[in-house]
């Protein structure tokens, strides 16, 4: 049962090509946080629930706790490290700073990620649009007041700059 | 969680083969988000020796409409499916059961085929290996189910399926059973009435452990989108429905010609209300009727110590959908 222990797998994380040898059975998030150094994300339920751990998978918003690392050969990854370029600060990012999007901060990289989908699909989303699609990110703080302000400012700022 | 060998399979014949040869137990992963569950948890009594990657084979991932009818892919995601236009247009108790379907992130992950062939989520058959050890359920082959003396109240309301109280927690199910779906696997093609069992073990479907979803069907409307799905659930997103409805009904010359309705998360299996479709043949759906059908529809209900609340949002879900409906 246990031939083949490791794979090589090559996942593209940021915009840069990692070889990594994993189990079949870790998970995205474990080999993104201990193999890969993005501590960014955050597994805190480990079922999904709780959206810490969200990053963009070819641009699509899923929880790495819940894929299989091997799975995840040749694709492109996106973590909440990738966001600033040369230091300077995501839209998104400024905006959470702005609007006191994060209390503890132990959501933010999950909503951030999750909020970065949602903008790219849809640049000025109402209200019940954001609290949908943030629905699958928690914050024990309870802070989506600030959260939602966050994202709308984010949007506005991102709408200028396009 | 425990190591498995995981293959890729590189198509359907390919990933039959491949669970086929497997000397222990051996799993499909598609979207996964059921299964890592399981998988995390150690649910199983034999663990999986290995898993089966369908994500690899290509072509399995279409929304597509031939001659009126919905062909949906194994591979369609629920997000896919709650945001395509024709669905939402022809088929909108589909593409609202897939839009209510978890959460966001979840969505974008799980597939149809993986949401209707989905473990219950009764909480002693889930119970983690990690804490004091699993419990040997009903389910899994033990001697009794401890939900009946235990915490019951988002269990069965009408009664038990060979003594377990669990309940079958899809949104899309009743959505697919209303539409009158039809399954297609690697072996045959299942209508969706005989599609969900509870009475085989732990799984909650027909399927042999060999045999794989590939496509699943629903035919055209007979008269107009009159489909409907409605959840009731703590979080509005997220959670598994505590009741959750759909119907669909063929309406000409303002009367119902006939009815589907389907309550979900009250029974072992999604459970058809046969007294409320046959109340409203024939007869024009108004706000008293639509109240009569779901008295109706829980006539026979049979609620347990703790969830008798059930009962009354199952009796108005039923007359809140069916209003949705037209």
């Amino acid at each position: 049962m246990n031939e083949n222990r490791k794979q090589l797998i090559h996942l593209t994380v940021n915009g840069e090509v990692q070889s990594v040898a994993v189990e079949s059975h870790w998970t995205l998030s474990r080999v993104l946080r201990n193999d890969c150094g993005h501590t960014g994300l955050k597994e805190a339920c480990g079922e999904g629930a709780c959206g810490a751990c969200t990053v963009l998978i070819d641009g699509v918003a899923v929880p790495s706790c819940m894929v299989l690392a091997v799975e995840q050969e040749g694709k492109s990854i996106e973590t909440v490290e990738g966001l600033s370029k040369n230091g300077v600060l995501h839209p998104i990012q400024e905006a959470w700073l702005e609007e006191y999007g994060a209390q503890c901060g132990f959501c933010s990289p999950g909503m951030i990620m999750s909020t970065k989908a949602l903008l790219a699909k849809n640049p000025d989303p109402t209200e019940d649009e954001i609290k949908e699609a943030l629905g699958g990110n928690i914050c024990i703080c309870n802070n989506y007041e600030h959260i939602i302000n966050a994202v709308r400012s984010a949007a506005k700022k991102m709408r200028e700059k396009a | 969680m425990r190591r498995f060998n995981h293959f890729n399979a590189s198509t359907m014949e390919n990933a039959v083969s491949l669970l086929n040869e497997s000397e222990g137990p051996a799993y499909v992963i598609a979207g996964g988000s059921d299964l890592m569950g399981c998988l995390k948890d150690n649910l199983w009594i034999e663990a999986p020796e290995r898993v089966v990657n369908l994500k690899t084979i290509p072509g399995l991932k279409y929304i597509l409409v031939e001659d009126g009818d919905l062909h949906l892919g194994a591979l369609a995601t629920l997000t896919e499916i709650a945001e395509s236009d024709t669905v939402k247009l022809q088929w909108p108790g589909l593409a609202e059961a897939a839009r209510r379907t978890a959460s966001p992130l979840l969505r974008n992950m799980g597939t149809i085929a993986g949401n209707i062939c989905q473990e219950n989520r009764c909480w002693y058959f889930r119970y983690p290996d990690k804490i004091g050890g699993r419990i040997d359920c009903v389910r899994k082959g033990g001697k009794r189910c401890l939900a009946v003396p235990g915490d019951h109240r988002f269990h069965s309301i009408f009664g038990a399926v060979n003594k377990c109280i669990a309940v079958n927690p899809s949104d899309t199910a009743p959505a697919l059973v209303v539409l009158d779906a039809t399954v297609k696997t690697t072996k045959r093609e299942i209508p969706i009435d005989e599609f969900f069992t509870a009475e085989m073990g732990a799984q909650s479907t027909v399927l042999d452990r060999d045999e794989i979803v590939t496509e699943i069907v629903v035919p055209a409307p007979q008269a107009g989108p009159n489909s409907a799905f409605r959840k009731i659930a703590y979080r509005k997103s997220i959670d598994f429905a505590l009741v959750n409805c759909a119907a669909a009904l063929v309406i000409r010359d303002g009367k119902v010609e006939s009815a589907r309705i389907c309550l979900n998360a009250v029974y072992n299996n999604p459970r058809r209300c046969e007294a409320s479709e046959e109340l409203l043949k024939g007869r024009e759906l108004t706000e008293e009727l639509a109240q009569e059908a779901g008295r109706l529809a829980v006539a026979e209900a049979k609620p347990l110590l703790q969830n008798g609340f059930k009962v009354q949002m199952a009796k108005t879900i039923v007359s809140d959908t069916l209003m949705d409906c037209i």
